[in-house]
């Protein structure tokens, strides 16, 4: 960073190309801003579609009820004795649920078609069109007697065959669309108002609406607290235990040892920050379960083994903050040695010289030159630990009991996975939503913490 | 420095705090090869019986063979897209004259602190809308984009250490701005395009949160969710397998590691999530 910034305050004047006589085919290749935009465009692109469309559509879920029984993509139109009785008691229409919901028989064209195809014979079907069509009945044996006087005297089997045809109960019926819906319950009842009729759509809708009712939920619900209470109990405590203060630790003590040793011991703390989660998750695993190493060394002294990660809710918060803590430490292992490798070395020296123990030259010269290492990695793991995910889900996976359910983890549970298999998306996206805004907000605190403008090198080629 | 003070008072105590992890990993070793008596931790046979998932596929799962390969695709696919469009951004915001620079600086910076996980319940929606959920292609290019800022960020600042002579050399010659870029000054960061193609390629072999939510199941299972699901599944308990697989997948981790410690360190250090 600062070699960039030297060679930008270098002071040496703008150069300025010469106009190049470039094939016309490629002009816009050939100047800072064409290019520039060109060069830009695959990166704008994955950021409109990863980042910005997806934090619109967090705010934009977050106000539906979207759930695994809505589905995402719109619904049907559903009628049931649910239904029902959500119109009759919900919309105080009682009379029209029973209405939908009896059996009813409609002699229409449509059934007719319907029987022709079957092939009864034309004659019954004549007779049918003649004497009854447009006809409505509400009861099945009224609507079979009628059939049975017909003039050609149909067969019991025929009967039943041709009453089932003309059968137009809602009951249990499914409608793609309202359309289709509000034409089936006009031909059972044509005088449907216009209330009614939204009731009915209403009532039966099996697709996710708006509502605010998310938020709602999260203020009032006592899950809330204890969750954020968790949340904040985990950051804070990971964060000065290990992602400042044990990784402090690291990087003064390898500073005072020889370079070889040092070197083992940071590749040591390294280790689990290349490891792939699960399977570091998998050797806390085997150190804690109830055959682990623990439990059978412990089993030598009398101690009964036992799962130590899950046992109880400290054991738990334990295993928590060291899983992620033994990762969160080496990121600032690695930025305060180098911070402290930058430290002039004539003030170490000065130091030995005036007989200075070394805990005085920690306290006077490494300290004060780790302010900003320290709040940058601060800043930094508070949004890294306020969203980790990955190794308490493996861990404890929020157990035992909830007692270490953090945010993150409590939207996964939410809307993404869990045992009941019901995944509310839209009450997951509100909580998704306080994450995102929290994220935003520390993101811009950060920019703000960094001198960026230092960073930016005026171009020098003026083209 | 230290002059008249010892050290090995704090290798000692050092090496008292790295024991567990020292332990952790030396028997992860050690119990894939072993067998040890109940209750003991010291091994008494040598035995490759561990490993015979290597070739023995259990009823109801995908070959081990193929969700490596997933895993390959999934890793190389979203670093070769990190490296590319994060060298081309990169060079961009280095080194152009482009309208409103300074925001989009700004804009990459906020980015790359911005935890991209939140947003995991649109994407995982979306996805489904879209159709691009349970494959490859979905986890890839969210992958991909969630990385991409740290990309761009390494890039800018590799291309900030060419110096402008060569640039401006090669303009005095007639060359396009295009061909400057593509023939003189993506030679001039090759070290930093292969060390941001393996940082890139570790971080996709070891993710596990995205392919979990979005290609959990059927033929785009990746090594981590592969090993997840062994580890949940209540039925088959055995430690030795879960390790097995577990160096099986750790192992080019480990390996590649080895080799280019240093270049990794430096970009851990320098801000990746965790």
């Amino acid at each position: 960073m600062n070699a960039s910034r030297d060679i930008a305050q270098d002071g040496s004047a703008p150069f300025k190309a010469r106009a190049v006589p470039a094939r016309r085919s490629l002009g816009w290749l050939n100047s800072s801003k064409g290019l520039g935009i060109v060069l830009l465009m695959p990166a704008l692109m994955l950021v409109v579609l990863f980042f910005l469309a997806p934090v619109v559509l967090t705010a934009v879920f977050a106000f539906t009820n979207m759930s695994t029984a809505t589905g995402i993509t719109g619904g049907a139109y559903q009628v049931s004795p649910g239904t029902l009785r959500v119109l009759s008691d919900r919309y105080g229409m009682g009379e029209l649920a029973e209405r939908l919901g009896q059996p009813t028989y409609i002699v229409d064209e449509e059934g007719l078609a319907a029987l022709e195809e079957m092939g009864i014979e034309p004659g019954i079907i004549a007779g049918l069109r003649d004497d009854h069509l447009g006809e409505t009945y509400s009861s099945r044996r009224e609507f079979e007697r009628e059939i049975r006087d017909l003039p050609d005297r149909p067969s019991t089997r025929t009967v039943k065959q041709i009453s089932a045809e003309f059968s137009r109960s809602l009951a249990n019926a499914r409608f793609r669309n309202a359309g289709a819906l509000v034409a089936a319950a006009e031909a059972i009842d044509p005088d449907l108002g216009d209330a009614e009729k939204d009731a009915l759509l209403d009532a039966t809708y099996t697709g996710w609406t708006w509502t605010t009712d998310n938020f709602r939920r999260l203020a009032s619900s006592p899950q809330t607290t204890r969750v954020l209470l968790n949340t904040v109990f985990f950051v804070a405590l990971t964060l000065t235990l290990f992602n400042t203060g044990f990784a402090m630790l690291l990087a003064i003590t390898t500073h005072y040892i020889p370079e070889r040793p040092a070197g083992i011991f940071r590749i040591i703390w390294f280790l689990p920050r290349i490891s792939p989660a699960v399977i570091y998750v998998l050797l806390w695993k085997w150190l804690a379960w109830d055959t682990g190493f623990i439990s059978a060394f412990l089993d030598n002294f009398g101690v009964r083994p036992r799962n130590w990660m899950l046992g109880s809710a400290t054991n738990a918060w334990v295993f928590v903050i060291l899983i992620n803590g033994f990762v969160g430490a080496s990121m600032g292992m690695v930025i305060f040695a180098s911070a402290i490798k930058a430290i002039p070395q004539s003030l170490f020296h000065a130091a030995s010289v005036d007989g200075a123990y070394r805990w005085q030259q920690v306290r006077h010269i490494i300290l004060p030159h780790l302010k900003w290492p320290i709040l940058f990695v601060t800043c930094y793991q508070t949004l890294s630990l306020l969203t980790a995910i990955d190794h308490i889900l493996l861990s404890t996976d929020g157990g035992p009991g909830g007692a270490t359910e953090v945010w993150s983890l409590w939207v996964y549970h939410t809307a993404l996975n869990n045992y009941a298999g019901n995944l509310q998306y839209g009450y997951g996206a509100a909580m998704a939503l306080v994450l995102v805004i929290i994220g935003v907000v520390l993101s811009l605190i950060y920019l703000r913490l960094f001198n960026y403008n230092a960073l930016i090198i005026k171009p020098r080629i003026e083209h | 420095m230290t002059g008249h003070l010892k050290s090995w008072p704090i290798v000692l105590a050092l090496s008292i705090l790295s024991a567990p992890l020292v332990l952790m990993y030396v028997y992860l070793f050690i119990d894939t090869f072993t067998n040890a008596p109940p209750g003991s931790f010291i091994p008494n046979e040598f035995t490759l019986e561990h490993w015979t998932f290597l070739w023995h596929t259990p009823p109801g799962r995908l070959s081990i063979w193929r969700v490596t390969l997933n895993s390959l695709m999934f890793a190389t696919s979203t670093a070769t897209l990190v490296v590319v469009v994060s060298s081309m951004a990169g060079y961009v915001l280095s080194r152009l004259n482009v309208p409103a620079r300074g925001f989009f600086l700004a804009g990459v910076m906020v980015l790359h602190a911005f935890p991209a996980i939140t947003l995991i319940v649109a994407i995982f929606l979306v996805l489904q809308i879209v159709g691009l959920y349970n494959t490859l292609i979905g986890v890839i290019l969210v992958k991909a984009a969630i990385d991409m800022p740290l990309g761009i960020w390494l890039m800018k600042g590799f291309y900030d250490t060419v110096p402008w002579e060569i640039e401006m050399a090669g303009i005095q010659d007639g060359a396009s701005r295009f061909t400057v870029w593509r023939k003189l000054v993506l030679p001039q960061v090759k070290p930093g395009i292969f060390a941001l193609g393996l940082f890139a390629f570790l971080l996709g072999w070891g993710e596990f949160i995205l392919p979990q939510v979005l290609a959990p199941s059927g033929n785009a299972q990746v090594l981590s969710v592969y090993l997840a699901a062994l580890i949940a599944d209540d039925n088959n308990f055995d430690m030795a397998l879960f390790k097995s697989v577990g160096l099986f997948y750790i192992a080019p981790v480990l390996i590649l590691f080895f080799f280019f410690q240093s270049y990794l360190m430096n970009i851990y250090g320098g801000g990746s999530k965790g």
